[in-house]
């Protein structure tokens, strides 16, 4: 650590072709036997940071060193022949194979004909297993495996390939409170071996305990270094979140009404099998916004879903003015009040090789006034009604008869959220309403939400957007690890303990 | 941005013209070095197909089932599926109208209807299994299908051998009473009036598809399941009807070529005269785009050349090998546009 650090990026920029700004002039570094936390929220850049250093994502602007030596990554190769390698969130192994079948591919010595040495293989890995404390199954297959044995499998596949400097992306966000220890102590070995670790996160309390240093990401730039004993949560949360207050749109002042939506010990499965939604209870009145804070992956996707008819929940009581709706698909949900502004347009909301008028009757088209006899469409009705959408809610398209996907990314969403805000709901449940959309379309869709709360309907928001929480909602719900850490009027509510809340740290004395 | 639209309603136009006209332009350069005159076989093809009255009305009889089998891949393929179940429920459609046909004497008018009736209901009880088994245990529909073609293909022959032989004709079935047969429309071609039954269900599919609500949900699991879920729309459902409505085609299909096609108004012990029909529906309805009304016009080119080719072998001489590469080529570089829209759709998910 006396020398110069192993890895130096230096005023790192990039932009997507999409002409996203992930990255504005980013400085960073990692020395040998030092473990480095990498914090942020969702869109912070953390992951395209070190996507660029892994050699996944070139850069726009700015210099690698490794060992002060300028560095040029055209793909993972070149990054692993520095000595770097990244495991990624979600694993990259193949199910039925077992530990050593996946560590070697991708590196069998040569040609099509070559053998494949094994034993010399699995020699090597064992000795590696004990040197670093990663012990597994060499050959039980990967899909038998626990999730946390998973993880030391993809570690140990990019040791293998001789990696000095290991990237670790979101790696608890899989793992059992054991299996996160064990993760910890492994890192701590490995660091006590000379390797460098960046651990990249948005948890707080993970942060404080592994870290040396700590590196804070927001918006694409450096908002806070720091060696990790001069750390606390609060600094932490501040450099994480901002502290600017943000401008609440402003509504009518009056008190929110009966509640709408009841949600009693709801609680969801992932697709992975593990509880994502673990016990929630809340209201959502007429008349309010409640908006529900928290990083990605948190179990916000599950709740929705559950919430809309696409995820029969595992347990718990879901009312809707009153009525038991549980066991409710989207269909009756929307019969009995409800309408869904999916999180991702492309893949729920929309059918992209179908028109603008046949996207605009989705999840509508048994309604009778959209039908003739015998259950034929009523073309007639239907493009008069689709035109109507475009003009009330802004659609730009050259026809209704307009394919879905030659459109703009707002004017779909416009599609989509005219569409189910035309439904008259009693309860709207939006999604990331505005992700990835221009300013424009933003304002304008937040603005529906505000006149839909006007009107006295309930609004269950769920945003990774704080500005955009915060901006608009009456009460706050931070979720963390599916559980609401804290619940508030926004106002109320300061940033700083959202952000401790969005850390999984439930601030002292908070409202709840 | 207006012309942009209508280029993009004409493409599909336009891309099949090019790809005929590359077709045949392979088949030429395939022609030319075993010594044939291309100009002088396409003109022979040409006129064999279209050339007279009978000729066209030739070509039609052989697009006839052609249209049918091509409904059923396209409607599998507007559903998201890959049904290749055409063939094997196309034999039971033979064997269903020859066993009514054939053995059950009815009253003139009522036989054709029962025993078209019947034909569609055995096809389409056939496609039934691999939908279910798709929709319960999630089954790979190529796989089922492929398997229940050949229990078809071996059942067909067993049921025409040892229950429908015609009496000292062991070579083929029963003929279908002359009660049960559809009108020949003209002694030159062997086109009868099945061809009107068969127009009127490809065109009602269409109907179906694009005007009612059944349809739509149905194109809608086909375009994005996960949407159609959103809709609440039961992807299972629509997986079956979308395979019943195949099978009732392929059906309807198996039924044509017994009880509305002469001369043998009978089905082969080897079957013989259905042989195919299914599989060259895939082809046909990729030529038509898997669209109802494209595939009846792509089933009358593919009819074209099979009759057609016919004239290329006695007009200029080609050999009849050659004849049928030739159509082959032609037949793949037509389907070239809409295999291409299958695989991107099926990379993108």
């Amino acid at each position: 650590m006396e020398s110069k650090p192993f890895i130096e990026m230096k005023s790192i920029e990039k932009v997507y072709p999409d002409g996203t700004v992930a990255l504005r002039g980013v400085d960073f570094d990692v020395g040998k036997g030092e473990i480095v936390g990498l914090l942020g929220e969702n869109g912070a850049g953390k992951t395209t940071l070190m996507k660029i250093l892994s050699g996944l994502l070139p850069p726009t602007g700015g210099e690698i060193y490794a060992d002060a030596k300028r560095v040029n990554f055209r793909n993972p190769s070149d990054a692993l022949c520095v000595g770097i390698g990244m495991v990624h969130q979600f694993f990259a192994l193949v199910p039925p194979y077992s530990a050593v079948e996946n560590i070697l591919l991708g590196q069998e010595a040569a040609g099509p004909f070559a053998f494949l040495d094994m034993e010399a293989a699995k020699k090597r890995l064992a000795e590696l297993a004990e040197e670093t404390g990663l012990e597994i199954p060499l050959e039980t297959p990967i899909e038998l495996l626990p999730v946390g044995v998973q993880q030391r499998v993809e570690i140990l596949k990019v040791l293998y390939r001789g990696t000095d400097l290991l990237i670790l992306d979101e790696p608890t966000s899989s793992l059992t409170p054991l299996e996160v220890g064990e993760l910890f102590r492994i890192l701590r070995r490995l660091k006590e071996t000379g390797k460098a670790i960046v651990f990249i996160t948005h948890k707080l309390k993970e942060v404080l305990e592994i870290s040396d240093r700590i590196v804070v990401l927001r918006n694409g730039l450096v908002t806070g270094r720091l060696p990790t004993e001069e750390a606390t949560p609060e600094k932490l949360a501040v450099m994480m979140v901002g502290k600017e207050v943000v401008p609440r749109v402003t509504r009518e002042e009056k008190a929110p009404g009966e509640p709408v939506l009841a949600v009693k010990n709801l609680q969801v499965m992932s697709d992975f099998g593990t509880l994502a939604v673990k016990g929630l209870s809340f209201e959502v009145r007429a008349g309010e916004i409640f908006g529900v804070a928290g990083v990605e992956g948190n179990g916000q996707s599950e709740l929705v879903q559950a919430l809309t008819g696409l995820r029969p929940p595992k347990s718990g009581e879901i009312e809707l003015n009153g009525a038991d709706v549980v066991r409710f698909g989207p269909r009756e949900l929307y019969k009995t009040g409800v309408c869904h502004i999916p999180e991702d347009k492309a893949r729920f909301g929309l059918a992209l090789n179908l028109d603008v008028a046949e996207n605009s009757i989705l999840g509508r088209q048994w309604e009778p006034g959209f039908l003739l006899r015998m259950g034929r469409l009523d073309w007639g009705k239907i493009v008069e009604f689709a035109e109507k959408l475009m003009v009330t809610f802004n659609v730009i398209a050259p026809s209704v008869r307009t394919t879905v996907k030659s459109l703009s990314g707002g004017n779909q969403q416009r599609l989509v959220v005219g569409r189910e805000l035309s439904k008259q709901p009693a309860l709207v449940v939006a999604a990331h309403p505005t992700r990835g959309l221009d300013i424009s379309s933003t304002v304008y869709i937040q603005g529906l939400l505000i006149e839909m709360r006007d009107e006295g309907k309930g609004v269950f928001l769920v945003s990774a957007d704080l500005d955009e929480i915060m901006r608009l909602s009456d009460r706050i719900a931070v979720m963390y690890e599916g559980e609401f850490l804290g619940v508030g009027k926004a106002e109320e509510l300061s940033r700083e303990e959202i952000g401790l809340m969005m850390g999984g740290i439930r601030p002292k004395g908070g409202s709840q | 941005m207006k012309r942009f639209e209508i280029s993009t309603r004409a493409r599909p136009l336009v891309e099949s013209v090019v790809t005929i006209l590359i077709g045949l332009l392979a088949g030429a350069l395939l022609m030319m070095p075993f010594g044939y005159d291309p100009i002088e076989a396409y003109q022979a093809l040409f006129k064999g197909a279209f050339g007279s009255v009978p000729d066209v009305l030739e070509t039609v009889a052989f697009a006839t089932p052609l249209m049918l089998t091509a409904t059923t891949f396209a409607i599998g393929v507007k559903t998201g599926l890959f049904n290749i179940g055409a063939e094997g429920q196309m034999y039971l459609g033979a064997i269903g109208a020859t066993a009514v046909a054939g053995l059950i004497p009815l009253p003139v008018g009522l036989h054709v209807a029962a025993a078209t009736a019947f034909a569609m209901l055995l096809a389409a009880l056939w496609a039934l299994p691999p939908a279910l088994l798709k929709i319960w245990r999630g089954v790979h529909e190529v796989i089922s299908t492929i398997m229940f073609n050949w229990i078809a293909t071996h059942l067909s022959m067993y049921i025409a051998i040892y229950y429908l032989a015609q009496p000292g004709r062991a070579e083929r079935t029963v003929p279908a009473l002359p009660s049960a047969r559809y009108p020949i429309l003209t002694e030159e071609a062997t086109l009868t009036a099945v061809i009107f039954v068969v127009l009127a269900f490809c065109i009602g599919i269409y109907i179906y598809l694009w005007g009612t609500k059944a349809g739509y949900e149905l194109r809608l699991v086909g375009e994005n399941p996960e949407a159609a879920r959103y809709a609440g729309v039961s992807s299972r459902r629509a997986v079956l009807l979308s395979f019943i409505i195949g099978g009732l085609a392929a059906g309807l299909a198996g039924a044509s070529q017994i009880i509305g096609r002469p001369p043998a108004w009978s089905l082969y012990a080897t079957l013989g005269n259905v042989t195919t029909l299914g599989f060259d529906g895939i082809g046909v309805a990729l030529i038509g785009r898997n669209h109802p009304i494209g595939g009846i016009f792509a089933a009358i080119l593919y009819g074209a050349l099979q009759h057609g080719g016919r004239y290329m072998e006695y007009h200029a001489g080609v050999s009849s090998e050659l004849v049928r590469a030739i159509n082959g080529l032609i037949v793949v570089s037509l389907a070239v546009p809409e295999i291409g829209a299958i695989i991107r759709r099926r990379l993108k998910r």
